[in-house]
């Protein structure tokens, strides 16, 4: 599905992503995890667009992306949420259903804001996460969990194929973070693939049906969760060499 | 300085209140700019001179009344407006910075080009009922003034609709609040921002003819406009279209007022005063929001 070839993307001599290839898998919910500053949310940042990789190349169902704009990207097929919710806050959260969408052309310029068909199927993801009661208040009103479920099926209102879940648990109550589980996994079982970053690591193994460990920008390991969890490298680039703590010691 | 009667006082806040209306149209469009793109359009003096010469020359040698003449030159700003963003602004690098070397450039070679043109001689479009009023209840209500708050208010009416109500309206306000989140939306921000400057450019142009048949102008007036225009988006907060309106109408009075009962030389500076004063209050303006730069 996603495939990143030797992606670098550097930030003032500091190369955040360095040399960086991976696969997500068609089908699978990968997850993305590391340290802090390993290189997650600017791997994200290029995948969409927001970033141009300085070397590499992406592909998306056998399509180059890297160096695309972002609603090009977004238009070929992937969804994303963020860490911190980024939705259009003075908007009704129906309007905020309704943004992803629509493409603007000269065409359509004029055309009504808010069509039957679109309506109904916001209504439905609404429902589906209890929160259609809220359709014409502002998201600025609603509770940061709250807020994070109406970013999250707002994503799936242009049916992507992919779908990129910044730290999806982050900041959310543990209730609503099994809630969420239980969405990523039902729509996983249709079909949607998923690539997330999470720190909540129970949530990463038990989700996951693949995972990636990156470190100081470079994939250091992946496989399925059990493989992962007892990997040695992935154990130093969280806990610190054992070496240097026995040195130390 | 003198105390006006009751009856000048209301006849002033009448006055004042209806040219108000045109300051809020000549507002709108350099506030609603400034919101998607975070840029000043130091030029948008200079293209309401560009519309009132229009709307001149339309009347001298057509004979099209300048308020028809609207039709005409909204659709051509409006075309100007796309090309100069996607031609012109779009190529700068941090436009948010730069382009106010830029536009102040465009400003110049437009009030240039206008000098060379039409000469500094100051110009008004008098068409037949430049000097008639009605006079309702003793008041005094001047028909230009009239047609040119009527004429203002309708089309701000219908910003206000295509901005809640269309689908380029929302990808708009989409893009004003966080433009970042609207590209990973799906939301070509280039597209928006060339028919954001476009729309900008069009309230300009009606501008631009309704200040022909209320105040006479020449090429070096662009200046005088801006400087309004500027003051009024900041005193109502940048980026906010009721800010406008407020402002553009404390604006009106305000003038009107000064002019009564100090001296008409005075009106501009009271008003900057007031700009100044509620800028140590509310440094973001009446209704404008503390712009954080988000990453």
């Amino acid at each position: 599905m996603l495939i990143t070839e030797n992606i670098t993307k550097t930030f003032g001599g500091i190369k955040a992503v360095d040399d960086c290839s991976i696969k997500v898998a068609q089908g699978l919910i990968t997850g993305l995890i590391g340290p802090n500053g390993s290189g997650k949310t600017t791997l994200f940042n290029m995948v969409t667009g927001l970033y141009k990789p300085d070397a590499g190349k992406i592909s998306l169902k056998g399509n180059q992306i890297q160096g695309l704009k972002p609603s090009k990207i977004y238009h070929q097929g992937i969804g994303r949420t963020f860490q911190i919710t980024r939705l259009f806050w003075k908007m009704t959260v129906l309007e905020n259903m309704i943004v992803p969408v629509r493409q603007i052309g000269w065409q359509t310029l004029l055309s009504r804001g808010v069509k039957k068909h679109e309506e109904e199927q916001a209504m439905e993801l609404l429902h589906w996460v209890g929160l259609s009661q809220y359709r014409d208040e502002e998201v600025r009103k609603l509770s940061f969990g709250q807020q994070k479920l109406i970013e999250f099926v707002a994503v799936l209102m242009s049916d992507p194929d992919l779908i990129l879940l910044d730290e999806p648990a982050g900041g959310v109550n543990p209730v609503m973070i099994e809630k969420m589980m239980e969405m990523v996994d039902d729509l996983n079982s249709k079909g949607k693939t998923f690539l997330l970053v999470e720190h909540n690591m129970r949530l990463v193994m038990e989700l996951c049906q693949h995972i990636i460990v990156l470190d100081h920008g470079q994939k250091i390991a992946e496989g399925v969760p059990s493989e992962v969890q007892n990997n040695p490298l992935v154990l130093e680039a969280y806990l610190g060499s054992t070496q240097n703590a026995n040195a130390s010691a | 300085m003198t105390i006006p009667s009751f009856h000048l006082f209301v006849q002033t806040l009448i006055l004042g209140g209806l040219v108000g209306g045109v300051y809020a149209l000549m507002a709108s469009g350099l506030t609603l700019i400034f919101g998607v793109m975070r840029v000043i359009n130091v030029a948008h003096g200079a293209f309401l001179i560009l519309g009132a010469y229009i709307t001149y020359e339309l009347f001298q040698y057509f004979k099209i009344d300048p308020i028809a003449s609207i039709l005409i030159t909204m659709p051509v700003f409006f075309g100007a407006g796309w090309l100069i963003q996607r031609y012109m602004l779009s190529r700068i690098a941090n436009p948010e910075q730069t382009s106010v070397l830029v536009t102040f450039a465009l400003a110049l070679v437009l009030e240039g080009i206008l000098g060379f043109i039409f000469q500094t001689t100051a110009r008004m479009v008098t068409p037949s009922y430049t000097s008639d009023a009605f006079i309702f209840a003793t008041y005094r209500f001047p028909v230009t003034r009239l047609i040119g708050f009527g004429t203002a208010l309708l089309i701000i009416l219908l910003l206000y609709l295509i901005l809640q109500y269309t689908n380029l309206g929302r990808a708009i306000r989409a893009t004003t609040q966080d433009p970042r989140a609207a590209q990973l939306m799906g939301i070509n921000t280039s597209m928006i921002s060339a028919f954001t400057f476009a729309l900008g450019l069009s309230t300009a142009a009606a501008g631009g003819s309704l200040l022909s048949i209320i105040y006479s102008f020449n090429p070096s007036s662009q200046a005088d406009w801006i400087a309004r225009t500027l003051s009024i988006i900041v005193l109502g907060g940048m980026g906010s279209i009721p800010g406008a309106l407020i402002a553009a109408l404390t604006l009106g009075v305000m003038e009107q007022m000064t002019s009564i009962v100090v001296t008409l030389y005075w009106s501009p500076i009271v008003f900057y005063f007031f700009l100044f004063f509620t800028l140590i209050i509310r440094p973001q303006g009446l209704l404008g929001e503390i712009i954080r730069e988000k990453g």
